[in-house]
């Protein structure tokens, strides 16, 4: 019985060794998504009246429930806007702009604007990355918007990630944003 | 014990089909008196490590071998070992018997338990993978090396990542004992292979049913057992190296052993080393590379023994190291990116070949640190205390898109501790020739674990207690055996309330009694019929009850149920063996029913989130069966040729919606034919055979359906149809040749020889992608000498 109480011993020397008794689950880090969107702003600036700006935000887009309250763009029949879309991480202090990180990967990033009957308004990219030939290519960034007549429908708003493989079409990559706008057209 | 020993060995390998018979006698040497047989005596083949324990009336035996010459041990207490050395000639049952002479003095230092399987104690069905039939698999995953076993599949998420299926069942229905420990590396996740270095193992068992009884809860599904060989005992320094290389992926796999034992010196010491390295570039499908399916593994691991007359110590420590690459192809940001991928063909992206190793990947360290001890005595049995403690280190990488991070998107540390006291208490014969033999135990475990970055599953401390007494009787052809268990279970899960910053916690705890009952006939010598019933339990994990969030991999979003009560299963088997001159093979049918099975059951409001709309899952529970039945038959069709079929089917049902089950294996047939030469020039144990796998649609799916919601479409169900049947040839050559006083095993094998293009139903990334290519390698095993007896 010597050698085992001997065993006992050892297995009880090891087991303090190797800190069975540390509790460091009950210090909890907070959720930090790497890539959270949390916000997504579309500005719209009237083209023959710089005062006439309409703005349209989501927020909490990776909480539990996101908030479509503010989310609507009232636009003129027949205006031509030009537009701006800005994404921000409010996860980070300080508040984290996304759309500058994206302005600086410009040639793995687009944007797609989808309208929603297609009638409803038409999109234009204005902006341009620095790929070599066959591009450059659009970013979306910033862009034109021409609505349509009255009518009511949606926006969608994708932006891509297509590292390696940015051709100027939506097809290649993974979504990073897919979100949509409500809009009126009055 | 006749029975077990047919059933565990009869099929390792259905084309080594050659067995060994014999009886154990024991004699009195001074006295000329007469011989008696030795129940509970022991016979050990030192080349493929593995044994029989002889029967009430002194007769073993042992099925499934190659032919080859081979040292048999033949041991038992108080009498002197015997070695001897045979020569087991090409599809014959060889007869092995043995006198053992009685020790004139008490004797306290006889090995007996050391060298059988933990399993072979246990009256359940089982089914294993050693010597020859083990070297085949060599370079494979576990969860891949299993497969080629009747009841076993595996799950797979890309060519890199393989979790072992065990009629049905997977992922923390399991019990994977590695070199005795139960392996806790965070076994909820579908995409989370098991971190064991398959050369550490010269022996894979698998229990198939539940075998809670004896290694725990949760093993509803069955428990595999990673067993090392046993360690040198003569004096000596000895290794081996494997090397394995495959056109696929143009992997190489480089593994090597030193072991050595002290002899006089040091008596009883013995150590062992043992590391692998592995390295795999894109693997490649018929039509195209699969990008970033690249593979990194470093492991190693040492040991040290000590025996000293009736005590012994053990010191082990491993770690495994990997590094896996996953399917760019198969990464979505968004349902929509899913729905455009899966209407593909092909994916996009086809680059050329390429040991590129980027994101999105998996990083993973499993530490493992065992100490054992024992203690041996003629009247009190043995008894053995190991304590472990486990870290297994997770980290995720997805894809950034503008962040530009380093960190991990998700880190998960979970340290485990266990400990173990079993008492095994020496064999009681009776007035009527039986023998009684048993264990009980306790099992005592407790978990930590630490989250970083973003949520998948909790912070949370588990405590687990188990205590277990099994006995068996053996009398002539019956052996009956009877087990029970208790368990307690707790969990305390902490959360962070991210508006004050203060720490919160939940807990949960539950207790389970459980108990078995098996017994085995045997009709004649060739023909065995084992029963068993059995129940098994299992308390919802941490994953189960508090998972929260969107899986991107999976592309759902899944939600934890706190109100989850544990799984109870009640599960009942039933294997008939027989082992003829030509003919051998062994049925079993099974049924294994759950109460309160927890699975993902979808949502009716998808979850809308940056990426668009999700499918929504929640974990519920239901009834399931899951009934089947395993044949494997071998035949010779002469001495040479021999034609074995595996056959394993299953049926899945959920019995509470009357609907299927997804992700359960279809049905499939392996059909091999070997013809075998004893010799040719300096070669020797050759071998040729051609196999062909048939893996059938699965029929038995919930059908898939898709809806319109808010003008996103959205699957219920699965993604996709299950695919189409698929058939595989395959081809393999092998020989030993000598080389000094030892042999050297070359295996050279090909799979998917046709390179035909097709899906598998049980690979996640089916939607994607086509599975593997053809692939042919080459595995060589070299034993060497560095220093013999001196």
């Amino acid at each position: 019985m010597q050698s085992i109480s001997k065993a006992l011993w050892i297995i009880l020397a090891v087991s303090l060794l190797t800190g069975a008794c540390k509790n460091d689950e009950q210090n909890v880090a907070p959720t930090d998504d790497n890539e959270a969107i949390t916000t997504a702003i579309l500005s719209l600036t009237n083209a023959t009246n710089a005062q006439d700006v309409v703005t349209a935000t989501i927020e909490n887009l990776n909480a539990t429930a996101p908030d479509f309250t503010k989310a609507t763009l009232n636009l003129k029949a027949n205006a031509t806007y030009s537009g701006v879309v800005q994404l921000y991480d409010k996860t980070q202090t300080p508040t984290l702009d996304a759309t500058a990180e994206i302005r600086e990967k410009a040639n793995e990033h687009l944007f797609i604007y989808t309208p929603s009957a297609t009638s409803l308004l038409t999109v234009t990219l204005t902006d341009k990355d620095t790929n070599p030939a066959p591009g450059p290519y659009p970013i979306g960034l910033t862009f034109s918007l021409k609505a349509g007549p009255i009518a009511t429908g949606k926006l969608n708003v994708r932006l891509r990630h297509q590292p390696g493989a940015k051709n100027g079409t939506a097809t290649p990559g993974t979504d990073d944003l897919n979100v949509d706008y409500s809009v009126i057209i009055q | 014990m006749l029975f077990i020993s047919s059933t565990a060995w009869s099929q390792n390998i259905a084309v080594c089909t050659d067995s060994l018979v014999g009886f154990i006698q024991g004699q009195d040497s001074r006295q000329r008196t007469e011989k008696l047989p030795l129940p509970g005596a022991t016979v050990y083949i030192r080349e493929l490590a593995k044994g029989a324990v002889a029967d009430a009336n002194g007769r073993f035996q042992i099925t499934g071998l190659c032919p080859g010459i081979y040292t048999l041990d033949y041991q038992f207490i108080g009498y002197k070992t015997v070695a001897r050395t045979i020569h087991v000639p090409l599809s014959d049952t060889m007869i092995a018997s043995a006198t053992l002479l009685a020790e004139n003095v008490t004797l306290n230092e006889v090995v007996v338990t050391e060298h059988r399987s933990e399993a072979q104690q246990l009256l359940q069905t089982q089914t294993s993978l050693s010597g020859a039939a083990l070297d085949q698999t060599r370079g494979q995953s576990l969860g891949e090396s299993l497969k080629s076993l009747t009841g076993l599949y595996s799950i797979q998420s890309g060519p890199s990542i393989s979790k072992p299926v065990i009629h049905g069942l997977y992922s923390n229905r399991i019990i994977i004992l590695n070199n005795g420990i139960r392996q806790e590396d965070q076994q909820w996740g579908t995409e989370h292979a098991p971190q064991v270095d398959q050369f550490l193992a010269s022996r894979l068992t698998v229990i198939k049913g539940a075998a809670s009884i004896r290694y725990g809860s949760d093993a509803i599904g069955g428990v595999i057992l990673v067993e090392p060989k046993a360690m040198p005992e003569q004096p000596g320094i000895n290794g081996e190296v494997n090397v394995v290389g495959a056109t696929n992926g143009r992997m190489g796999v480089a593994s090597g052993m030193l072991e050595g034992a002290f002899g006089k010196k040091l008596p009883g010491l013995s150590w062992r080393l043992q590391g692998t390295v592995k390295r795999s570039g894109y693997v490649r499908t018929p039509n195209y590379f699969l990008e970033n399916t690249s593979y990194h593994e470093n492991n190693f691991s040492g040991d040290i023994h000590y025996d000293h007359g009736p005590w012994g110590a053990e010191v082990f420590y491993s770690q495994f190291d990997t590094k896996i690459g996953l399917f760019t192809g198969a990464q979505v940001g968004s349902l929509a990116d899913l729905y455009a991928a899966i209407s593909r063909s092909e994916p996009l992206s086809k680059p050329g070949f390429s040991y590129t190793l980027d994101r999105p990947y998996q990083d993973v360290q499993h530490d493992l640190l065992k100490v054992r001890a024992y203690l041996r005595t003629n009247q009190g049995g043995t008894l053995t205390a190991t304590f472990a403690r486990q870290q297994n280190t997770r980290r995720e990488y997805d894809y950034v898109s503008f962040s530009g991070s380093l960190n991990p998107e998700l880190y998960l540390k979970l340290v485990t501790h266990t400990a173990d006291l079993v008492w095994e208490h020496s064999s009681i014969k009776n007035g009527g020739g039986g023998v009684w033999s048993g264990s009980a135990g306790f099992n005592g475990i407790t978990q930590g674990n630490v989250r970083q970055y973003l949520f998948l599953i909790p912070n949370f401390r588990n405590y687990g207690a188990g205590l277990f007494a099994i006995e068996r009787y053996a009398a002539g052809r019956w052996t009956v055996e009877g087990g029970l268990r208790y368990d307690y279970r707790w969990l305390r899960a902490y959360f962070l309330n991210e508006a004050t910053k203060q720490t919160y916690y939940t807990t949960h705890d539950w207790t389970n009694a459980n108990g078995s009952l098996g017994a085995a006939y045997q009709f004649h010598s060739n023909l065995t019929l084992t029963a068993n019933l059995s129940t098994a339990w299992r308390a919802p994990n941490v994953a189960d009850l508090y998972s929260n969030g969107l899986h991107q991999s999976a592309v759902a979003y899944e939600t934890g149920n706190p109100n989850l009560q544990p799984e109870q299963a009640y599960n009942g088997n039933l294997v008939l063996a027989y082992t003829g001159k030509r003919l051998s093979g062994e049925i079993g049918v099974y049924n294994n029913l759950i109460h309160n099975y927890i699975y993902l059951k979808p949502d009716s409001v998808p979850i809308i989130r940056q990426r668009g709309a999700f499918p929504s899952y929640s974990y519920a529970q239901v009834q399931a069966t899951f009934r089947g039945i395993d044949a494997t038959i071998t035949y010779k069709l002469t001495d040479q040729l021999t034609l074995t079929t595996k056959n394993s089917l299953l049926f899945a049902y959920n019995q509470t919606d009357h609907d299927y089950l997804v992700f359960i294996p279809p049905n499939r047939s392996d059909n091999t034919l070997r013809y075998d030469w004893s010799r040719w020039g300096g070669l020797s144990n050759l071998y040729v055979s051609v196999s062909g796998l048939y893996v059938a649609r699965q029929n038995r799916a919930p059908a898939v359906t898709s809806r319109q919601e808010n003008g996103n479409v959205i699957f219920t169900g699965d993604f996709a149809s299950p695919p189409s049947a698929y058939f595989l040839l395959g081809a393999e050559f092998g020989f030993t040749a000598p080389l000094g006083s030892q042999s050297m095993s070359v295996i050279l094998s090909g799979t998917n020889l046709a390179n035909v293009a097709y899906r598998d139903y049980l690979n996640r990334f089916r939607y994607f992608a086509d599975e593997p290519g053809r692939n042919i390698s080459l595995k060589v095993r070299v034993p060497f000498s560095v220093l013999t007896r001196s």
